[in-house]
C-alpha cells in the first residue's frame, strides 16, 4: 500500500465536498434573476450591473466555504454585491447633500391631486400620471447612500434586519435611511410628474 | 387636506412597514375609519411602492445568465 494513495474516508470526503459545491452554485444561480434585479436598480446601467453580477458571482464561487448552509443565500450573495460596489469607489461620486426641504410622506399625492383639481383623484388615476421612465430616472436621481436601503428593501424585499446585515449598518440607520430614500423618491416624482 | 394630522403622516411608512407595536398599530386603524383623506393617502403609497417596483423591473439577459453559468466549478 503507497503511502499517498487517498484513503476511503478521505475520497468520500472530496467526493461530498464536491456534491455540496455543485449544489451552492446551482442554488445560488437560480437566485441570479433576483441579484439582477437589486444590482440594475443600485447602479446606473445595464453594463455596470452586469459586471456587477459577474463579479459577484465570481467571488461567491470562490468563496462557497464561507456560505454557511441553511442561511438566507439571497442576502449572502447581495453583501459581496454591496461590497464589491462600494471598493468600485463609488462612494468618490458622494453626492452632495439633498436638497434642504425636505417634503412630508403625502407631498406626492398632494402634488398630483393639486395638479389635477377637477377631477376626483382616485388612487389609480393619480399613478397613472407617472410614466414607467419618470419610475426610473426618478430612482436613479436618489442618493446612493438612500437608494442602496431603498432598493433592497422596497425593491429587493428585504426585510430591515436583512438591509442592516447586507449594508453592514445598524437598524435605526436603515430605518432612518429607507425613509428619508422614500420621501426624496416621492419629491423627485412630484416633479417628474408635473413637468410631464 | 382635510386633515391635519402630522402624526399620522408620520405613521405611515412604520404602518405600511408594520413594525408598529400593536397599540400604535391599532390606533392608526382607528384613526384611518374615521379619516377618509389620509386612508386614501395611505392607500396611494401603497400602490405607489408596487407600482415602483414593477416599473423599475429589466430582465436579465441571456448572455448574462450564460456568462454566470460558465463561472460554475463542475461542468
Amino acid at each position: 500500500m503507497s503511502e499517498g494513495a487517498p484513503t476511503a474516508a478521505e475520497t468520500r470526503r472530496i467526493a461530498e465536498e464536491a456534491r455540496d459545491r455543485v449544489r451552492f452554485e446551482e442554488e445560488a444561480l437560480a437566485l441570479s434573476d433576483q441579484v439582477y434585479r437589486v444590482a440594475r436598480r443600485l447602479v446606473n446601467s445595464r453594463e455596470e450591473a452586469e459586471d456587477l453580477v459577474q463579479d459577484t458571482y465570481a467571488r461567491a464561487f470562490r468563496s462557497w466555504q464561507q456560505y454557511t448552509p441553511g442561511t438566507n443565500l439571497r442576502a449572502w450573495l447581495l453583501r459581496i454585491l454591496t461590497n464589491l460596489n462600494i471598493d468600485r469607489g463609488r462612494r468618490q461620486q458622494r453626492s452632495p447633500d439633498i436638497q434642504p426641504l425636505e417634503e412630508g410622506d403625502y407631498f406626492l399625492y398632494n402634488r398630483l391631486e393639486s395638479t389635477n383639481p377637477d377631477e376626483n383623484p382616485d388612487e389609480e388615476r393619480v399613478l397613472e400620471r407617472l410614466s414607467q421612465n419618470a419610475v426610473v430616472e426618478a430612482l436613479a436621481e436618489v442618493p446612493h447612500d438612500f437608494r442602496d436601503v431603498l432598493v433592497l428593501v422596497d425593491i429587493g424585499e428585504f426585510s430591515y434586519a436583512e438591509a442592516a446585515q447586507i449594508l453592514d449598518i445598524p437598524v435605526g440607520t436603515v430605518m432612518s435611511r429607507l425613509h428619508r430614500g422614500r420621501r426624496i423618491l416621492k419629491q423627485q416624482l412630484a416633479e417628474k410628474a408635473v413637468s410631464a | 387636506m382635510g386633515c391635519d394630522c402630522g402624526d399620522c403622516e408620520e405613521m405611515m411608512q412604520p404602518y405600511l412597514d408594520k413594525v408598529l407595536s400593536y397599540e400604535q398599530m391599532r390606533e392608526a386603524q382607528e384613526h384611518l375609519e374615521r379619516c377618509p383623506p389620509c386612508e386614501k393617502r395611505y392607500r396611494f403609497e401603497e400602490d405607489l411602492r408596487r407600482y415602483v417596483r414593477v416599473a423599475v423591473e429589466e430582465p436579465m439577459s441571456d448572455g448574462l445568465k450564460e456568462k454566470l453559468a460558465g463561472l460554475r466549478s463542475a461542468d
